[in-house]
């Protein structure tokens, strides 16, 4: 079905709110899932299997330990919403020169958005590899190179960020709509509900302030 | 040499800090930046024509319609179905199911298949489904007793009486207009690269300027069906104070909270128009006449704005007798001294109420278009990049910032229950935005982040226990659930007019401060609060309609005129 990205954004921030993220990580979470649907690429379907997955964990256990080194969780995989904030949050390091690795990333497609919004800020493209994929971005356009169609992976052993040099190449860019699925909807859907409150007369009649009659 | 050197200091925007106060922005009056203005001046400039291709309506005002207009480029259509609706489902609620009247903006002219397709998902508003085609979705409510006076008496061959006019100020309320991508609407980044979309809300105004259209249009069709020969044309003059009302409700409160930079570019570019009128060295014979002319005016508007709830009776009688005061002190006043419209806005810091000072804020700017009126163009919000946290900033400096911009939130006591008395929520009805009483529903697990105050002090304790030189980025792996925190400081930092400086959800809270702020920009006048959570307001009264608008046309539609015909 098509979404304006407006309500797919809405949607994949009341849904990360739903399954337990922060506002603030529900923001972000929102605007990646945007953007991977304006690149025709499957982040609701990725994110609803990462909040499934996730859902009830405390952050701790899903986020990277520590900002040194290869970033990795306490155990098991790391969340890509994590690891994708955590990137653009320390994306200046990548100016710098080293890139920036973590090991056994859940859906890391789900990184991408952060790793382009870090090529904004850097005014440089960067590039994001997992598996045998390399996604190369400059923040609008992306060039995919994904010869074993693992784009879509659930895990990834290894994820890594750095920059690289501009490309000539004509880039896949975004458009302003987006296709998700009634199934993949109604997935997010589930974690949306959680963040509204059951009507209740009370609330019918006090919530909203009905006061004076709207009648007239 | 102290009063030249007193006068050579140039006057900055006003701080935010006095600005960005509930009380003041529920004080706001439209201006010369108001998007409908902004709007209508473009109408002008660019000489848009308007059509009607289709009007098909019975006695009962079931039909549809087609609104066209032409801009030089490209036409948008308002598309629009009348409904015969039952009295007892006449509600504007957004839990409403059914209305008179219900729109939609198309982007271009619409072919009989997108009629069809519209017929069946319109009507059934937030129900049915649109595309990228639309560009907004709305509806509308008679208001009962007005329309059904108007059309009882044209149809027996009198105008209408002007008193009863008065009373509501239009005929027909909208109760939603929804744009940028809701219900699967195109959204805005589709048409933002458009001149004529590029300040804020303008798709959303032109929808309510061609429904005023539609509704002038439909009375007088309804009026002569029914009187036949006996029935008479409206009355131009009365035709023209009609607006479009408006119902509000709690959902755009949150919007202010939401879209920090958005609001920043609004207040800022007001501020700046302020400070530029300020600043001037000298007023011209006929900018002072136009000033005085306008107050007169506004005078009279604050005369015929009615409103049955308590504090905004208040609120208007102190409007009044303040205008009136200004009135007094302004014909003594020679405007020819220097700097004249800076003396006049320290008297009026010093002699009247916040609300009249705004009125007087926003009439300074009105004889300066040529100076002002570009600042439109700073309105919208383009800068993403502003929504990226810095997670290099070091902890101390966020200490700083949010010392600077919440100190007004740290000297609350958060712990005391009147201070965190509400909670804003979202209802699983409708997803209708509601504020409870947190001590006594059980809402507080649903809560909306909209108080941002209350989180920047927990941002602010928090960081007590953290080193001063830890990076933000290290600190918010530890703790995310102050991201949102960290994001709105850093936004504020650059953008100063981006937040309330205020409690959002303390026991004394009066949310319509928060509708009148952002209905202000709008360009709405006469708002008229029907509890603390909701307001009625009238949009494009006296504004010309399509045919009206000429070269000649004065920008000063807001203010009524002083004569009266009908009276």
């Amino acid at each position: 079905m098509s979404h304006s990205l407006n309500e797919i954004a809405a949607h994949a921030k009341r849904a990360a709110r739903g399954a337990g993220l922060s506002w603030g990580m529900a923001e972000e979470a929102a605007r990646a899932i945007r953007w991977l649907a304006s690149h025709d690429l499957v982040g609701p379907v990725l994110l609803a299997d990462v909040l499934a997955q996730n859902d009830g964990r405390p952050y701790a256990q899903v986020a990277p330990v520590s900002l040194e080194g290869e970033w990795h969780a306490p155990k098991g995989d790391l969340c890509p919403l994590a690891v994708g904030t955590t990137l653009n949050d320390c994306a200046d390091q990548l100016a710098e020169g080293p890139s920036i690795k973590a090991v056994n990333v859940s859906c890391p497609l789900l990184v991408l958005p952060f790793a382009a919004w870090a090529a904004v800020h850097l005014k440089e493209p960067v590039r994001l590899s997992y598996d045998t994929v390399q996604i190369e971005t400059d923040g609008n356009g992306i060039w995919i190179n994904d010869p074993h169609r693992e784009i879509n992976t659930h895990t990834a052993k290894s994820l890594t960020c750095q920059r690289t040099s501009k490309r000539t190449d004509a880039a896949q860019l975004p458009s302003l709509r987006g296709a998700v699925t009634p199934e993949v909807w109604a997935r997010l859907d589930v974690f949306a509900q959680r963040t509204f409150a059951p009507a209740t007369e009370a609330s019918r009649q006090l919530g909203a302030g009905a006061g004076a009659s709207d009648n007239d | 040499m102290q009063l030249q050197k007193v006068t050579s200091q140039t006057i900055a925007k006003r701080d935010p800090a006095q600005v960005m106060r509930l009380s003041r922005l529920g004080s706001f009056h439209q201006s010369r930046l108001s998007f409908m203005r902004i709007l209508t001046r473009r109408m002008v400039r660019e000489s848009w024509t308007f059509s009607r291709p289709i009007f098909e309506f019975d006695d009962k005002g079931v039909g549809h319609a087609v609104y066209c207009a032409h801009t030089p480029k490209r036409t948008y259509s308002l598309i629009v179905f009348g409904h015969d609706l039952p009295p007892e489902q006449r509600s504007d609620r957004v839990i409403a199911q059914a209305w008179d009247s219900t729109f939609t903006l198309f982007d271009g002219v619409p072919d009989t298949s997108d009629i069809e397709r519209l017929r069946r998902n319109i009507p059934l508003q937030e129900a049915g489904r649109v595309s990228e085609k639309e560009l907004s979705v709305s509806r509308a409510n008679r208001s009962v007793r007005l329309w059904d006076h108007v059309v009882t008496c044209l149809a027996a061959g009198v105008q209408p009486d002007r008193d009863e006019i008065d009373k509501v100020g239009y005929l027909m309320r909208t109760t939603a207009v929804y744009g940028s991508g809701k219900l699967g609407a195109a959204d805005h980044e589709m048409i933002a690269d458009r001149a004529e979309c590029a300040a804020p809300f303008q798709i959303e105004m032109l929808s309510v300027f061609l429904t005023r259209t539609y509704v002038r249009d439909l009375v007088q069709h309804m009026a002569s069906l029914k009187g036949g020969p006996t029935a008479v044309t409206l009355d131009a003059s009365i035709a023209r104070s009609l607006g479009i009302g408006n119902s509000t409700g709690l959902g755009m409160a949150p919007f202010l909270i939401n879209h920090p930079m958005l609001i920043n570019n609004w207040i800022a570019a007001r501020e700046q128009a302020i400070a530029v009128v300020r600043n001037l060295p000298t007023a011209s014979q006929a900018e002072a006449e136009m000033f005085r002319g306008l107050l007169e005016r506004s005078l009279i508007s604050a005369d015929i704005w009615r409103s049955t709830h308590p504090m905004q009776v208040e609120k208007l009688k102190k409007l009044r007798h303040d205008l009136s005061e200004l009135a007094d002190h302004v014909a003594q006043m020679d405007l020819q001294i220097p700097r004249p419209w800076d003396q006049l806005f320290r008297w009026s810091e010093g002699n009247l109420g916040e609300d009249a000072q705004e009125c007087l804020a926003s009439l300074m700017l009105e004889p300066y278009g040529s100076l002002v009126d570009h600042l439109a163009d700073q309105m919208s919000d383009h800068n993403a990049e502003a929504f990226r946290i810095d997670g290099t900033m070091r902890v101390a400096q966020l200490r700083a910032v949010l010392e600077s911009v919440y100190g007004w939130a740290l000297n609350i006591d958060w712990s005391q229950q009147n201070h965190c008395a509400r909670a804003w929520y979202v209802s699983a009805e409708k997803l209708e935005p509601r504020l409870g009483e947190r001590f006594e529903e059980p809402i507080a697990p649903y809560e909306q982040p909209l108080a941002p105050g209350r989180d920047a002090a927990t941002l602010y304790y928090a960081l007590s226990d953290i080193d001063k030189d830890t990076s933000l980025a290290a600190f918010l792996l530890t703790h995310p659930q102050h991201r949102h925190s960290v994001r709105r400081a850093q936004i504020v930092a650059q953008a100063p007019y981006a937040e309330i400086r205020d409690n959002t959800i303390g026991s004394d809270l009066m949310p319509i401060d928060m509708l009148r702020c952002k209905l202000s920009f709008f360009g709405a006048t006469h708002f008229d609060p029907r509890s603390d959570r909701w307001v009625r307001i009238c949009m494009f009264g006296n504004a010309p309609y399509p045919e009206e608008l000429s070269p000649a046309q004065d920008d000063d539609w807001t203010y009524p005129p002083t004569q009266r015909n009908g009276a």
